[in-house]
């Protein structure tokens, strides 16, 4: 389980992050005490921080180049500050991602497991029920069969293997295609879970998408 | 200054002048003065009052030539004392302090009102800042305690935002100074990004977008373009037709001076007449009064904003049809090389 620490100075903002990424599967902490924030910030070896530019003492940006002195761990700012040269301040100090609240938290999930994956720069080979999951060729095989996925299945899929056995929402499937340029239609999400569904059929996973009334999707 | 002015004004000057002669030529002959130094008297005193009229007149002449002069090449009229030497005639010299005292006041009342104009524009940016805040925070209570009516306050709360956001925009637009910052910005990530944040508005109302050739980068500040963006694409959610499935695309296209963006909506367009007035503030037309809600200031802003980043932005519609904006951005090699 990935631990990810929160430097938010508004204590309702931090325990409502808290709470979403517990919710989804994160370890989730936050610092209370911004007078020594360099020190705790370090000490709490993190697999990622979600950091504000606001906050007491030392501000984002200079915390962030602070940190970047001593760790690599990845770090996302979340501001209210929508600016471009806080944005290329903060790239240039090393942060990995920049978002502006108020932001989908949908979205945000999806960056911080977008950038886990790149720091943990495993090769992503995955399997699913014996399936092997090519990302780079867009396929699944049973290691005598290959089936191509379009890119809009293939973004499903993945989707919902990273939350297997828990209800994926229609509203966070259309958040992940929607994030990968792909700007499709509720029509066409239908469309590409039934073509999804006899895909995985074919390889012999029968029902290995179950729907669950007015909630989502689960992968079994 | 023309003489036949100057003469007129000096009329009075004249008139004594006249009634002087005229009471010394009544003495002189009253005490039987020859005639030949009366007519010498008479020579001396006309000739003294040519001499000092043209002496005067030209004296003026050249100040106040000048200062027309420079008025009409001036662009920013109140300078114009610092135009201007001080003449050496007792009136010029008045004036021209009066000028300078004048000139200092109202400099002194442009900063003051400057100064209240800056401060309340920073304040309007920090409490964006703050407003943002307890939006956040709500967003994130409506999606942990997301239930029927979760979804109903996210749709709220991003309509909070999106006002925030105009106000912020709209004072960045009428700010002086430069808080942009030009750079290589990629029109995919860009449009990914106004998409995402509209996904909810466009599902609402069944609409879909297409996009074509977006792999450009043109050179802007990605957080103004993601506004005006944002600012089209709310109008094209808004002004949809009824019965016909709403579709935006966005397009970009390259040109050897420039790179067009396209944004074309099948909406319910925008009539001729309206057409030339819609960048206006304020301005609602047809549609405006048509549909509720129209402030007149989205496209205001949008255009405001293109013009001091020096992009060129027009509009094509057809009424009933479809709108489109084009935006222009300028190619600038030099940023390429850097």
């Amino acid at each position: 389980m990935s631990r990810i620490y929160i430097v938010e100075d508004d204590r309702s903002i931090r325990e409502e992050l808290a709470e979403l990424l517990r919710n989804s599967g994160y370890e989730a902490e936050f610092l209370t005490d911004f007078a020594n924030s360099r020190a705790e910030v370090l000490g709490a070896k993190a697999d990622l921080i979600l950091m504000d530019i606001n906050i007491p003492n030392l501000n984002g940006e200079q915390l962030l180049k602070e940190i970047r002195k001593e760790t690599d761990t990845p770090v996302i700012m979340v501001t209210s500050r929508t600016s471009e040269t806080d944005e290329v301040l903060s790239m240039s100090y090393g942060a990995d991602d920049y978002i502006t609240k108020p932001y989908n938290p949908t979205i945000l999930l999806l960056r911080i497991s977008a950038v886990l994956k790149r720091a943990a720069a495993t090769v992503s080979v995955q399997t699913y029920n014996g399936l092997q999951v090519n990302d780079a060729k867009g396929s699944l095989s049973d290691g005598s069969r290959e089936m191509t996925l379009t890119k809009n299945e293939m973004i499903i899929f993945r989707f919902m293997l990273d939350r297997k056995g828990s209800i994926v929402t229609r509203d966070e499937l259309m958040t992940a295609l929607w994030d990968n340029d792909e700007f499709v239609n509720d029509n066409a999400l239908t469309v590409n879970i039934s073509r999804l569904r006899s895909k995985l059929a074919e390889l012999g996973c029968e029902d290995a998408i179950e729907t669950r009334k007015k909630q989502g999707y689960i992968l079994r | 200054m023309k003489l036949r002015e100057y003469l007129k004004d000096r009329l009075w000057f004249f008139l004594i002048a006249a009634i002087s002669l005229g009471l010394m030529l009544l003495f002189l002959t009253a005490y039987r003065v020859s005639v030949q130094l009366t007519a010498t008297i008479c020579v001396i005193f006309g000739l003294f009052l040519i001499a000092e009229e043209t002496a005067g007149f030209f004296r003026k002449k050249r100040f106040y030539d000048d200062m027309q002069g420079k008025l009409d090449g001036l662009d920013k009229k109140y300078l114009i004392h610092e135009m201007l030497k001080r003449p050496d005639f007792l009136d010029g010299q008045i004036m021209y302090d009066g000028f300078c005292i004048a000139n200092k006041s109202m400099c002194e009342n442009v900063s003051a009102y400057k100064r209240t104009a800056d401060d309340f524009r920073e304040f309007i940016e920090m409490w964006v800042h703050e407003i943002k805040l307890p939006v956040a925070s709500l967003q994130l209570m409506a999606h942990n305690h997301s239930d029927e009516l979760g979804e109903k306050f996210q749709e709220q709360l991003r309509r909070i935002d999106g006002y925030t956001d105009q106000v912020l925009y709209y004072a960045r637009s009428e700010n002086a100074e430069k808080d942009y910052i030009i750079k290589e910005t990629p029109l995919k990530r860009t449009v990914a990004n106004v998409a995402l944040k509209n996904r909810e508005s466009a599902q609402l109302c069944g609409a879909s977008i297409e996009t074509e050739g977006l792999d450009l980068s043109v050179m802007t500040d990605g957080k103004w373009l993601e506004f005006m963006l944002g600012q089209l694409m709310a109008n094209s959610l808004k002004y949809t037709v009824e019965g016909r499935e709403p579709v935006i695309s966005i397009s970009a296209e390259e040109l050897p001076d420039r790179v067009l963006l396209h944004f074309r909506d099948n909406g319910t367009g925008i009539s001729e007449a309206d057409l030339p007035r819609i960048f206006e503030k304020s301005f609602t037309g047809e549609n405006g009064r048509a549909y509720a809600k129209s402030t007149g200031m989205g496209l205001y802003i949008v255009k405001s904003l293109c013009d001091r980043l020096g992009h060129i932005i027009t509009a094509a519609s057809e009424k009933g049809e479809y709108t489109e904006f084009t935006i222009a951005f300028a190619k600038n090699q030099f940023y390429k090389m850097v």
